[in-house]
């Protein structure tokens, strides 16, 4: 975006007037922008926070914001349960395809852990008390971990940064 | 520069997909590119897929930069993942179907024609530009992963349906050409790459499931088509060989129309309900039936499945409604309306019986596979001895076949046609949504590094519509008659000069020639001229024309002339026009027919 379209968009955009308010007062939002923009000579990009960019990739493929954002008190569970399996199902293929995630021990729960090599800070955590020599547990809970982390790239403007989904509009 | 990588790209009708291997290494090790996209504006992800929908961006969207890729600005239009979303919303927007269209030759496919009716005033776009688009993206896409790997310098293979004739694939390979793919460019059959993905996954061990006198019967049901091939093993030289021996007509009929009537039926619960869907839901309603097709058919399914399709706005438990599915009634759907019981004598029915078709493209009137698959196995039958052997082994491709209650159909079909000595289904791995490209990866490095080929040579007989000496009849047309010029099997790098009368064309002048091709009539010779023919065994295709600006000054006004044809080394179809004396020859071009929809 060259310098003349920014201050366009500035004078013509409200929202991108108001963040450059807050900017200047030093209230911007936390994922809004990061080096003063005065100083560069080309403005900096729009950066998002990675975690508006999951929450977008969730709702956009399994609508996971809707449904978490929706008062459910007042419908019956088999209603729930309906609209859940398509939003179960969608919110997998996301995770799957992002994070890739994947117990941190692969193995059934209920079975015994070797802990003879140490507990590695972080990735195990321990429950009761253990003996001076013991070796070994019973598995829990198998944790999780994310394989990766493939977020998509997002190249939108400030007007967009906080956007988890846009507003649609039908024009006929 | 020789080539580092041999690359194999699946131009498909719903998903593209590009595999690669290393050409440095000893091993054919196939791998799959991932395709960064959009897949939603400005939100760039990647996958192994590329949908094959293009969008025809707003203006406003266009110049907020919505569509940019980190390779191009101001984009005007979007390919891939984004494209295909935006398909229920915006239709008049969104290509879908484009490799459809190019083997349509009712219409010319370098028109602006598509989306098919769109309003006065939308842009539009040709099918052979929407197919250059996709093919732009995957050749982005691999060079932004291999920058020191140019694509114009690396062996690529590119796949088409083994049905396609010879003016849909000259019309890919100028997509190909457009889009940057060099013009060593190699076009290999779909079946024939998904044999291959099957060879490279047996390794040397595939001697040990097919011995001479095996015929593999290749059954690829693709998202919007479904191709058929028969693949004969023989021993040659004390070596095991095999050929491919034939390929079915265009059947425009596939995984999409399966999962449309599925929806259709889903849609009509909801209504008894008293919920009518809209578009949108509609969509989203396809897309699940799409997976329920999967969950219900699979082997061990459920006995019913809950559909349900969510509400339009932010309100989404509220606004859902449900119907539950039961197996029974899809797998009797799906079966009746797709793999139906049937005789080997049946032939797939003329009749219109189905409501759902796009218009513009012919679809099929039957979407019986299995009389299709009756037809092509009869045809077979015909041609040989009065009894053909069965084919002795099966191999599926296409997502279709996913579905374990879809393979058990078209088995039982089989087994009912030829009791026990119908087809096995061929042992080892395989891949059904990506075989094609994988095979066309592996094809290309053997192509550099040696390997089993199948060999077959074209499909097809091609002909020239002559019109027939005699007295013209005022107001009547001459009758015509159809000079072979390539026989079916004809091989990669001959030609042949075809036997006939002189044909006098004029100086000056374009000369045009109708140009038909069968694919069941493997007994003719360049030559042969056919008087009489129904409408099932001649397809006509593309016409092809050249202008004579011929260098003699004979002081005549036509010059006498007889058919040349020629299969390059490529596998491109060349027809040419040869002077009976001075032996001067004019290469003829595709053009449109002359009774091309406008």
């Amino acid at each position: 975006m060259g310098r003349l379209s920014l201050a366009w968009r500035v004078l013509t955009s409200g929202e991108l007037a108001q963040q450059l308010a807050e900017l200047v007062s030093g209230a911007a939002p936390v994922a809004a922008i990061e080096q003063p923009m005065a100083a560069d000579p080309e403005p900096a990009p729009a950066v998002r926070n990675d975690a508006v960019t999951l929450l977008a990739a969730l709702q956009r493929e399994a609508r996971l914001v809707d449904f978490l954002m929706e008062p459910i008190d007042d419908y019956a569970d088999a209603q729930i349960g309906a609209a859940v399996r398509d939003i179960h199902r969608d919110s997998q293929t996301v995770l799957d395809r992002i994070l890739g995630l994947a117990p941190v021990i692969d193995q059934p729960e209920g079975s015994v852990v070797d802990l003879s090599d140490g507990v590695a800070s972080g990735r195990l955590r321990l429950i009761g008390e253990s003996g001076p020599e013991q070796t070994s547990g019973n598995l829990a809970h198998h944790g999780w971990k994310a394989a990766r982390c493939e977020l998509p790239t997002w190249s939108g403007s400030f007007s967009s940064v906080d956007v988890v989904a846009p507003a649609a509009i039908d024009v006929g | 520069m020789s080539a580092r990588y041999a690359i194999g790209i699946d131009l498909g009708t719903t998903n593209s997909v590009l595999a690669f291997a290393s050409l440095e290494s000893d091993t054919p090790l196939v791998e799959l590119l991932s395709i960064p996209q959009l897949v939603a504006p400005q939100t760039l992800e990647r996958r192994e897929s590329l949908p094959s929908f293009l969008y025809l961006a707003r203006g406003g969207e266009t110049e907020a930069q919505e569509f940019d890729l980190p390779w191009a600005e101001s984009r005007d239009f979007a390919v891939g993942e984004v494209a295909r979303s935006q398909s229920s919303e915006n239709p008049d927007r969104t290509v879908g179907t484009a490799k459809s269209w190019l083997c349509h030759s009712r219409v010319d496919r370098h028109q602006a024609i598509l989306p098919w009716k769109a309003p006065v005033n939308m842009v539009q776009i040709s099918p052979v530009t929407a197919s250059q688009r996709y093919l732009e993206h995957l050749v982005a896409a691999w060079t932004q992963a291999f920058p020191d790997a140019p694509i114009a310098q690396q062996q690529i293979v590119l796949t088409v349906p083994a049905s396609f004739d010879a003016s849909a694939r000259e019309l890919t390979r100028e997509a190909a050409l457009s889009a940057g793919l060099p013009a060593s460019l190699v076009l290999l059959e779909e079946p024939q790459a998904a044999t291959y993905a099957w060879l490279s996954s047996s390794g040397d061990d595939w001697r040990k499931s097919l011995t001479a006198g095996d015929r593999l019967l290749v059954c690829d049901v693709g998202g919007g088509t479904t191709d058929l091939t028969l693949v004969a093993a023989g021993a040659e030289d004390g070596d095991l060989q095999l050929r491919r021996q034939a390929v079915g007509n265009h059947l425009l009929v596939g995984g999409d129309n399966m999962d449309l009537t599925l929806a259709y039926h889903v849609s009509e619960l909801f209504r008894e309900k008293g919920t009518d869907l809209d578009p949108w839901q509609s969509v989203s309603l396809w897309h699940s039936c799409r997976a329920a097709k999967e969950t219900l058919l699979a082997a061990d399914g459920a006995e019913t499945q809950t559909i349900s399709v969510a509400g339009r706005g932010s309100r989404l438990v509220g606004g859902s409604v449900s119907v539950e599915v039961h197996r029974e009634d899809v797998a009797r759907i799906l079966v009746d309306g797709f793999f139906p019981e049937c005789d080997i004598t049946d032939q797939p029915s003329r009749q219109r019986v189905s409501g759902f078709q796009e218009i513009g493209l012919p679809y099929e009137a039957d979407t019986a596979i299995t009389r299709h698959l009756a037809a092509f196995l009869q045809r077979q039958t015909e041609e040989d001895s009065p009894d053909s052997p069965a084919p002795t082994h099966l191999l599926f491709n296409g997502g279709v076949f996913k579905s374990d209650r879809l393979q058990q159909a078209l088995l039982d079909r089989l087994s009912h046609w030829y009791g026990d000595a119908a087809p096995r289904i061929l042992g080892g791995t395989h891949d059904l949504d990506y075989a094609v490209g994988r095979g066309a990866a592996y094809y290309a490095w053997t192509s550099q590094r040696g390997g089993i080929r199948i060999r077959g040579g074209t499909p097809r007989s091609y002909y020239v519509g002559v019109e027939t000496a005699g007295l013209a009849i005022p107001g009547t047309p001459r009758p015509m008659s159809a000079l072979c010029v390539v026989p079916h099997g004809m091989e990669e790098g001959t030609e042949a000069d075809v036997p006939s009368e002189e044909i006098g064309l004029v100086i000056g002048e374009s000369a045009g020639f109708r140009i038909f091709s069968s694919s069941s009539r493997p007994d003719d010779v360049p030559g042969d001229k056919l008087l009489h023919w129904s409408p099932d065994e001649l397809v006509e295709t593309d016409s092809m024309e050249t202008t004579l600006n011929s260098d003699g000054d004979e002081g005549d006004d036509y010059v006498p002339v007889r058919f040349q044809s020629r299969i390059t080394e490529l596998g491109i179809f060349e027809l040419s026009c040869v002077h009976t004396t001075t032996g001067e020859s004019w290469k003829l071009e595709f053009s449109v027919r002359d009774d091309a929809e406008v």
